[in-house]
């Protein structure tokens, strides 16, 4: 039955209407479970809140089961869904500029916008450093762009690349989780702070 | 109990179960059955005789003929440079790339219509864009090209024309003198496979 998009039993017509609905839904749970604070976001990485890794964690976890499982009674066909082509090298630094802008700036690009549209003025700065960031990358594109091809593998999944089944791949993806939340959860007792 | 811990043991279960039992491998199908009523009301699948012995006096190199009658019958007679995929290995895995591709065009023939025409109709469900069929199968293109009737004296002059070109197209293959040709077995190269694009989503993140 499923992809529903790609198997035309909703029109392609539909689909930015779809992402419309789903993005402003996805903005204001966000926002609702707290995540429009750059003090908690940044709490990650500093080990006073790990309510952003259980969140996105248990989203991942909840939509690999689904898939999975729905793959399982036919309701999906899996090889219908998209997948993001890896392009490993600028996917490692990619990584690591995401990783250092979100501690520095206690936003990641969603939730940015997301605190900038409640008037966080923090978060308005946010947005304008990360429309300056892609102006500069786009004027380096041609510079960057061997680097930025590199390492491509395709549309692989991790899965595939290691050749085990996606449900095994899922089984430890939850127990890797279930460990990294208990290391959060006691990463919190230990470095406490009293209000953020 | 913890209901952390209940939780916890209850994904971890969940999990457990999807990673002891098989990945779904069944194939679905992608048109509706309303959707290859039309194509088969249209006809477009069908291949002509006089068209495939065009293409293939012209060594058109984008033709793969695929012979879906049993080995033994493949080896008793085939036409060039065919390839073997019986029926009842329709659907395994190693035949995928020669059946799925966007590069060359693949035309089914049996010994008449039913076999190749519903080997096309599973093909066509699953969205597989470039299988055809050989009409009336090796029997009609036995009867029309291998060993061609005159028609009447007083026929149009295509049906002339068209007789001349059989007859033509009899001696290029060998007509008549079919139950003794082509007995080598050409390895065919794997075309190169062009997978369709899937549908480019716009990508996520936080």
């Amino acid at each position: 039955m499923g992809p529903l998009v790609p198997n035309e039993i909703i029109g392609s017509g539909w689909d930015f209407l779809i992402a419309f609905v789903i993005g402003i839904s996805f903005g204001f749970i966000l926002e609702r479970a707290g995540f429009s604070s750059s003090r908690k976001l940044a709490g990650v990485f500093y080990g006073y809140d790990a309510v952003v890794l259980k969140v996105f964690f248990t989203a991942a976890i909840t939509a690999m089961l689904g898939l999975l499982y729905f793959s399982l009674f036919d309701w999906i066909n899996l090889d219908l869904v998209y997948v993001n082509p890896t392009y490993l090298g600028s996917a490692v630094v990619g990584g690591v500029i995401m990783g250092l802008g979100f501690i520095i700036g206690g936003y990641c690009p969603g939730t940015s916008v997301c605190a900038a549209s409640i008037g966080k003025v923090d978060a308005m700065i946010f947005i304008g450093g990360a429309f300056i960031g892609s102006f500069i990358f786009a004027e380096l594109y041609p510079l960057i762009k061997p680097f930025f091809m590199s390492g491509f593998m395709g549309y692989i999944k991790i899965s595939d690349f290691f050749g085990i089944s996606g449900g095994v791949f899922a089984l430890m993806v939850i127990i890797a989780a279930a460990m990294m939340f208990w290391g959060a959860e006691w990463a919190e007792k230990q470095f406490p702070r009293e209000e953020y | 109990m913890n209901p952390r811990i209940l939780t916890t043991a209850l994904i971890g279960l969940i999990g457990l179960i999807i990673a002891m039992v098989p990945e779904n491998t069944t194939k679905q199908f992608q048109l509706t059955a309303s959707e290859l009523i039309d194509e088969m009301e249209e006809g477009s699948e069908y291949i002509h005789p006089d068209e495939l012995a065009e293409w293939l006096i012209n060594k058109d190199p984008s033709i793969q003929l695929i012979d879906i009658r049993t080995p033994i019958e493949f080896e008793k007679f085939h036409l060039d440079n065919a390839i073997n995929i019986p029926l009842s290995q329709l659907l395994k895995d190693e035949w995928v790339d020669y059946l799925n591709q966007g590069v060359k065009m693949n035309i089914l023939y049996s010994n008449g219509n039913t076999l190749a025409h519903d080997s096309w109709m599973i093909l066509r469900q699953f969205g597989y864009d470039n299988n055809y069929v050989l009409q009336g199968g090796l029997n009609y293109w036995t009867e029309t090209i291998l060993n061609p009737t005159s028609p009447p004296p007083h026929s149009p002059n295509d049906e002339l024309a068209k007789y001349e070109f059989r007859k033509g197209a009899s001696g290029y293959f060998g007509g008549s003198t079919v139950s003794k040709t082509q007995t080598t077995n050409k390895k065919t190269t794997k075309p190169k496979i062009k997978r369709r694009k899937k549908k480019k989503a716009p990508s996520g993140g936080c």
